[in-house]
């Protein structure tokens, strides 16, 4: 990547959770290693997609980077600066810089509040401007999300899926922030609403010059939108590429093994199959080595050994894997 | 059932109409749907949410929500006996053994409180006396079936010591047990991820090859259709609008519905730039319009779209599309 200040930086970052047993004499069982040395950059108004199954750690590694979560190591950087030293001021000034929209439109705006109100909330709190130029902000957020300027005065009850996530991004943009992180925007929504989001949140990008991290774990969404894709598997980045490289040439086998599962609609264009026997281990004692062995289709005797670090094999292309060693 | 049935009707379902009479007035939920299921075959049922792919499985079932949800109309004749005319007793009788469902979340439809061997002894008993063991030994057998792995240890724990896709065996097994005819499969792959969606459906396909079970898959995912099912129907508000072999349906999709569909799911290869979006909302089902259900939202909407329901036309072998403006074969 290139020598400029990235938007954001993740550097080496870790994130073990202590499984404990008591509540008095309380004793440490072990320690859940959700995250595991991650590393990665976001560059201003564009797109991360960050993939992976269940237990992969994207869920724990976008809510350090909201900073809702510390890291037991390593460090995050907005524009340079360490995000989990801010305090006070500045660390209000980050969340208006690093904004979410999340997957649940259900339960992610409060019922009891006009969807206007929801949207002029992070406004208020950092004492935007006086009632009538929010009231101004707020239809203008709701015009450029596709929806009309009295709908401010509704209930989130009244509107549809696709709508009331169309609400979540209005609140997100409601502070100008330059990322936002985008947990599965789209995967709750139909299919004909989802690409109409799609499209919205790529317009929005454009002319902002807003950069997502849009963690998802539909393949074809992340490639119709991100220019960056990183692949984890239980904790640790396997894959790491720009998206039109990655979708040309997957190397690791695990991504492999990812692609050949996505169900390609058009009968008889699926390549060929790779079926993981199994499920994924558990990520208290994940296993040694390559934390893949146990489940890899090409798995050699020293991968339970060693384990693989991520190397560049064609420009800006990552693998981790004794494959490509 | 010996190979040579295949092909057989096992489930005809015609001009069904299943409604929720409310207060506010009458939600045409289910409004005149028609199709036929054959032995060893799987027939996807796909779209969007609200079109009424659910309760139609729900009303084949006989298993309708309360709260005013009622079939006033159609026949559902499950090897040629109208089911809808069986009483709740009778019907008791027929789920599970000649019609079963697995639904979409494996965590509502197992009870937490009882041990996975409780429960799958519970759909054995139903059916047949034995001594404990026996049942037990069935009960074994069946967890087996769905390649879960040490199932005599497994039969002893709870569901919340397993993990979501092996609880979706699980009620696979519990679903599959009594050998019925016809499985509705209400999007079981929703909740599980990818690595995990591609062994249950391979499990399934596997399934029925051994029992010649027909499946009614329910999904809002073409990728799952091309790669479990035979036939396709496409519902749009209380209608199958379209239905045809999975093959046809994809290349050469002849209702616009199904066409823009189609066209706005992110591919996998080809170029990527903006999607196609199809504009507006469906009617509402408590006040549909005369003609076409997607005139609104059609491209090609033209002055008898609006003025009357267009029918539905056989456009091709198997293949049939309600629309004014597709040819007929």
């Amino acid at each position: 990547m290139s020598e400029e200040v990235p938007l954001l930086r993740v550097e080496g970052v870790r994130k073990h959770f202590a499984l404990t047993k008591g509540i008095l004499f309380t004793r440490t069982l072990g320690h859940i290693k959700a995250v595991d040395d991650v590393s990665f950059d976001i560059r201003a108004g564009e797109t991360l997609g960050l993939v992976g199954e269940s237990g992969c750690g994207k869920t724990t590694t976008s809510r350090m980077i909201l900073n809702l979560e510390e890291p037991t190591e390593g460090r995050i950087l907005l524009e340079g600066e360490p995000i989990h030293a801010l305090r006070g001021e500045a660390l209000s000034a980050y969340r208006a810089k690093v904004q979410a929209v999340f997957q649940d439109p259900w339960s992610s705006l409060n019922p009891r509040m006009k969807v206007g109100r929801t949207i002029a909330e992070s406004l208020i709190v950092n004492a935007w401007g006086n009632r009538a130029r929010i009231d101004e902000r707020v239809r203008e957020l709701l015009v450029q999300v596709g929806l009309r300027p009295e709908q401010a005065q509704q209930y989130p009850h009244e509107f549809s899926g696709g709508q009331r996530q169309r609400v979540a991004l209005a609140a997100a943009l409601a502070s100008q922030p330059r990322l936002i992180v985008l947990d599965e925007p789209v995967s709750a929504l139909d299919v004909s609403i989802r690409a109409q989001m799609m499209n919205l949140l790529k317009d929005i990008q454009e002319k902002d010059n807003v950069a997502y991290l849009l963690v998802a774990h539909d393949l074809a969404t992340v490639r119709h939108m991100a220019d960056h894709t990183v692949v984890m598997y239980l904790g640790k980045i396997v894959e790491r590429a720009p998206t039109a490289a990655l979708f040309e040439d997957v190397r690791h086998p695990y991504t492999k093994a990812l692609f050949s599962a996505v169900l390609v609609a058009w009968p008889g264009q699926a390549a060929a199959e790779i079926e993981l026997k199994g499920e994924v281990p558990s990520p208290l004692d994940p296993p040694s080595g390559c934390r893949f062995h146990t489940r890899c289709p090409n798995v050699m005797p020293h991968c339970s050994q060693r384990e693989p670090e991520l190397r560049e094999v064609s420009s800006g292309h990552f693998v981790a894997c004794h494959l490509f060693e | 059932m010996t190979p040579d049935r295949k092909g057989e009707t096992v489930l005809e379902v015609r001009d069904l109409h299943t409604h929720f009479f409310l207060r506010r007035g009458v939600v045409k939920a289910v409004d005149g749907v028609s199709f036929s299921l054959r032995r060893g075959e799987v027939l996807g049922l796909v779209g969007e949410s609200g079109c009424g792919k659910s309760l139609t499985a729900l009303s084949l079932m006989r298993l309708l929500p309360k709260g005013g949800a009622q079939t006033i109309k159609g026949e559902v004749l499950l090897d040629g006996e109208n089911i809808l005319e069986r009483t709740p007793a009778e019907m008791r009788q027929i789920r599970g053994r000649r019609i079963s469902m697995v639904l979409q979340d494996p965590q509502t439809s197992l009870n937490p409180v009882f041990t996975i061997g409780d429960q799958l002894r519970e759909a054995i008993v139903r059916r047949k006396r034995a001594p404990h063991a026996e049942i037990m030994k069935e009960a074994v057998a069946a967890l087996r079936r769905v390649e879960i792995a040490a199932p005599e240890q497994r039969i002893g724990q709870y569901p919340h010591q397993m993990s979501g896709g092996m609880k979706q065996r699980v009620v696979g097994a519990i679903a599959i047990s009594g050998e019925p005819g016809v499985l509705i499969a209400d999007e079981p792959t929703t909740a599980l991820d990818v690595t995990i969606q591609l062994q249950y459906l391979k499990l399934l396909k596997r399934l029925q090859a051994e029992t010649g079970m027909a499946i009614l898959f329910i999904t809002h995912d073409f990728g799952v259709v091309g790669r479990m099912c035979d036939r396709v129907a496409v519902m749009y508000a209380g209608r199958i609008v379209e239905c045809g072999p999975v093959r046809q349906i994809f290349e050469a999709p002849q209702h616009p519905y199904t066409r823009a569909l189609i066209a706005s799911v992110p591919k996998m290869t080809g170029p990527v730039g903006r999607l196609t979006t199809i504009e507006g909302q469906p009617p509402s089902l408590m006040d549909l319009p005369v003609g076409c259900r997607f005139a609104s939202r059609c491209a090609h909407v033209e002055q008898r779209c609006l003025d009357a329901y267009p029918g539905t036309v056989r456009v091709g072998e198997e293949h049939t599309a309600d629309c004014w403006k597709v040819m007929p074969a």
